[in-house]
C-alpha cells in the first residue's frame, strides 16, 4: 500500500501544474470575491474546495476500480458538463447578487442560505471530475489495479501531491481588501459565464 | 510656459524642445526603417513628433497636441497593418506581420512563463523569446509607465482621438461606474483561462480588430459568439467614445490598462493634486476621458490607479491644482522660458514623446510611404 501511495504521489508531483491550471480559474476568482482579510476564513474556503476535489477523486477511484474496463470513463459523459454548467450558474448568481448589493430585491437577499457557503465544495468537485492528462494516466493505472482499496490509496497519494500545487493560491489572500473583492466579484461573474457556456455547449 | 515670458523667448525655448525630441526620434526612426524604405519618411515622422513637442512647449498645453500625435500614430497603424491585411493596395512594406500586440501579451503572461519554463526544462535554454518581450516591456514601463496608454498604444489612439472629437456627449457613463474595475477582472480572468487552455483567449474572444481568421474558431455557434464579442469590443472602441466622449474601450475592456495601472507604478511620474488650490468644482472628473477621477460633490477628487497621465484634466483645471510630479515631488523651479523646460512636466513629455515616436516608427513612416504610393503611383 505505501508503494501505491507514493506512486500516486509521484504522479501528482510530476503533473501538478496541470491541476493548478485546471483549479485556478475556479478557485482564484471565488477566493478574491469571497475571501476576507482573515487567513483562517480563506483557509476554510480552500479546505472546502479541496474537500470537493477529494470527494470527486474518491468517487472516481471507486467507480473506475469497480468498472475495471480499460478505456471507459467511470462517469457518464454528461456529468462533467452538467456540473460545470451548474457551477457556472451558481458563480454567476453569486456574483450578480454581490454586485447588486445587499439592498437588491433578490430572493437570496441575506447570507443565511447555507448553499452560498458550500459553493467551494462544488467548485472543487467539478475540478476533481475533470479528466485532464495526469488524471487519465491515474485512471489507466486504476483500471489495471481493479481493486477498490488500492485504487483509493493510489488516488489519495495523487490528491496529496497535487494539493501542494494548489495550496500557494492562499498566500496572497490575507492582503485582500475591499477593492480586491470588488474586482474579484467581476472576475467571478466572468468565470461563471465562461463555465456556464462551456457546460451548456455540450448539450446543444 | 510662464505667461510673463515674451513670445520670442517662448518660441526659442519651444524650438529647443523641438530639437531635443527631433534628434533622438530621427535617429531611432532612421535605424528602424532605414533598411527597408527611404530615411526621408523617418525624417517626416520625426519632424511631426518634434512639431508636437514644439506646440506643447509653446502653448504649455500637453493634452491637445499629445492627442493629435497619438491619434495620427494610431491611424497610421490602421492604414499600414490592418487595412494592409484587407487590401493589397496598401500592402505592408517593411514589416510583413503585425508587431506583437501588447494588449494580448498581458493576459497571456502566465502562458509565457510556462513556455519559458518548458524551454528551460527541455534544455532549450536559448529560447528566450518570452523573456526578451518581458525585458522590452520592462524598459517601456520604466520609461513611460501608464503613459503608454496616452501616447503609444495604437488602439488607445483611436479611442482617444474619437473621444476628443465630441463636443457634447449624448450619453453619460455615470451608470457604468460599477464596471470601472472590469479591465482588472478581465485581466485576471484571461490570465487564468489562457493558462488553463494554453491559448491566447483574449485574442480569440475580445480583440476588436480580427481581420484574419487566425483567431477564430472553425464555425458554428462558437464563431458566432466570437463575432458578437468582437462587435461589442469594436463598438466600445469606435461608437462608445463618439457617444460618451470617454475612452470606453480603454476604460472598460482593455486588460492591458489594468496591467499598466499595476506595473506603471514602477515609473516615477505621477499626476498629483494640490488640495489647497483645488476648489472641488469637479471639472477634472468631467474632463477625464479614462473615468479615472473619482469625485463626490464638495470633496477633493481622487485620482485612481487607471490614470494614464494624459494631461486632459491638468489642462482643464481652472485652479491649476494638478501637476506632473516625480513620486509626488516637484523639481526646484528655474526662471525664464528655457528654465521652464527643466521641470517634471517636460521631462515626462520628452520621455513619452521620444519613446512613442520611436515605437510608432514600426509603422508610421511605412504608412506614409503607402499613402504616397497610393496617391502618386
Ligand atoms: S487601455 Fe488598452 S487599448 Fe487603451 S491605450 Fe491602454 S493598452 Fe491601449
Ligand atoms: S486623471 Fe487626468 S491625467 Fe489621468 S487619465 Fe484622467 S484626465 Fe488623464
Amino acid at each position: 500500500m505505501p508503494a501505491l501511495f507514493s506512486e500516486g504521489f509521484l504522479l501528482g508531483l510530476s503533473t501538478g501544474f496541470y491541476c493548478l491550471a485546471a483549479c485556478l480559474p475556479l478557485l482564484a476568482p471565488y477566493l478574491l470575491a469571497e475571501g476576507k482579510m482573515a487567513w483562517d476564513f480563506n483557509f476554510g474556503i480552500f479546505l472546502q474546495f479541496t474537500g470537493g476535489r477529494f470527494a470527486a477523486y474518491l468517487i472516481f477511484a471507486v467507480l473506475a476500480s469497480v468498472l475495471g474496463e480499460a478505456g471507459r470513463y467511470a462517469l457518464p459523459a454528461w456529468a462533467l458538463p452538467a456540473a460545470m454548467a451548474a457551477c457556472g450558474f451558481l458563480m454567476v448568481f453569486l456574483a450578480v447578487f454581490r454586485l447588486a448589493g445587499r439592498d437588491s430585491p433578490c430572493l437570496l437577499k441575506s447570507d443565511l442560505n447555507p448553499w452560498f457557503h458550500r459553493i467551494p465544495l462544488l467548485l472543487g468537485f467539478v475540478t476533481g471530475i475533470n479528466v485532464c492528462p495526469p488524471f487519465a494516466a491515474g485512471l489507466i493505472r486504476l483500471l489495471q489495479l481493479a481493486d477498490v482499496p488500492k485504487g483509493l490509496v493510489y488516488f489519495i497519494g495523487f490528491f496529496s501531491a497535487t494539493t501542494l500545487f494548489t495550496a500557494p493560491v492562499m498566500l496572497g489572500t490575507p492582503w485582500l481588501g475591499r477593492r480586491a473583492s470588488e474586482i474579484g466579484r467581476l472576475t467571478l461573474l466572468l468565470a461563471g459565464l465562461w463555465y456556464l457556456a462551456l457546460g451548456l455547449k455540450f448539450f446543444f | 510656459m510662464e505667461p510673463a515670458v515674451s513670445r520670442g523667448k517662448k518660441a526659442a525655448a519651444a524650438g529647443l524642445f523641438f530639437a531635443l525630441v527631433f534628434i533622438p526620434a530621427f535617429i531611432f526612426s532612421g535605424l528602424i526603417v532605414g533598411r527597408e524604405i527611404s530615411r526621408l519618411y523617418a525624417m517626416v515622422w520625426a519632424i511631426f513628433s518634434g512639431a508636437a513637442a514644439f506646440a506643447i512647449a509653446y502653448t504649455g498645453k500637453v493634452s491637445f497636441y499629445r492627442r493629435l500625435f497619438f491619434s495620427v500614430s494610431a491611424l497610421a497603424f490602421l492604414v499600414h497593418f490592418k487595412l494592409g491585411l484587407l487590401d493589397k493596395v496598401l500592402a505592408p512594406t517593411c514589416f510583413v506581420s503585425t508587431p506583437y500586440c501588447h494588449i494580448a501579451m498581458a493576459p497571456y503572461f502566465l502562458g509565457y512563463l510556462y513556455q519559458q519554463y518548458l524551454a528551460l526544462m527541455s534544455s532549450g535554454w536559448r529560447l528566450w523569446g518570452p523573456l526578451t518581450l518581458g525585458a522590452a516591456w520592462l524598459f517601456v514601463t520604466l520609461a513611460l509607465g501608464r503613459g503608454w496608454c496616452s501616447w503609444a498604444c495604437f488602439y488607445g489612439g483611436i479611442d482617444d482621438g474619437l473621444s476628443g472629437a465630441v463636443r457634447r456627449p449624448l450619453v453619460g457613463t455615470g451608470r457604468l461606474r460599477f464596471l470601472r474595475d472590469l479591465p482588472a477582472a478581465l485581466l485576471i480572468f484571461f490570465l487564468l483561462v489562457s493558462l488553463a487552455n494554453m491559448a491566447p483567449e483574449y485574442c480569440l474572444w475580445l480583440c476588436p480588430f480580427k481581420f484574419t481568421g487566425a483567431f477564430l474558431s472553425r464555425g458554428g455557434g462558437e464563431r458566432a459568439a466570437q463575432y458578437g464579442l468582437m462587435g461589442l469590443s469594436l463598438a466600445a472602441l469606435v461608437a462608445g467614445p463618439l457617444l460618451t466622449g470617454k475612452r470606453t474601450f480603454c476604460s472598460y475592456l482593455c486588460p492591458f490598462a489594468a496591467w499598466q495601472a499595476l506595473w506603471g507604478r514602477l515609473n516615477p511620474f505621477r499626476l498629483t493634486g494640490d488640495a489647497a488650490k483645488c476648489s472641488a468644482c469637479g471639472t477634472c472628473e468631467r474632463a477625464c476621458p479614462m473615468n479615472a477621477v473619482s469625485f463626490a460633490p464638495g470633496a477633493r477628487p481622487e485620482i485612481l490607479a487607471y490614470c494614464n497621465l494624459c494631461g486632459q484634466c491638468l489642462d482643464a483645471c481652472p485652479s491649476a491644482a494638478l501637476r506632473y510630479t516625480v513620486f509626488g515631488l516637484e523639481l526646484p523651479s528655474f526662471g525664464g522660458a528655457a528654465g521652464a523646460l527643466v521641470s517634471v512636466k517636460y521631462f515626462y513629455v520628452f520621455s513619452a514623446l521620444t519613446l512613442s515616436s520611436a515605437f510608432s516608427s514600426l509603422w508610421a513612416p511605412a504608412a506614409l510611404r503607402d499613402m504616397v504610393k497610393l496617391i502618386f503611383g
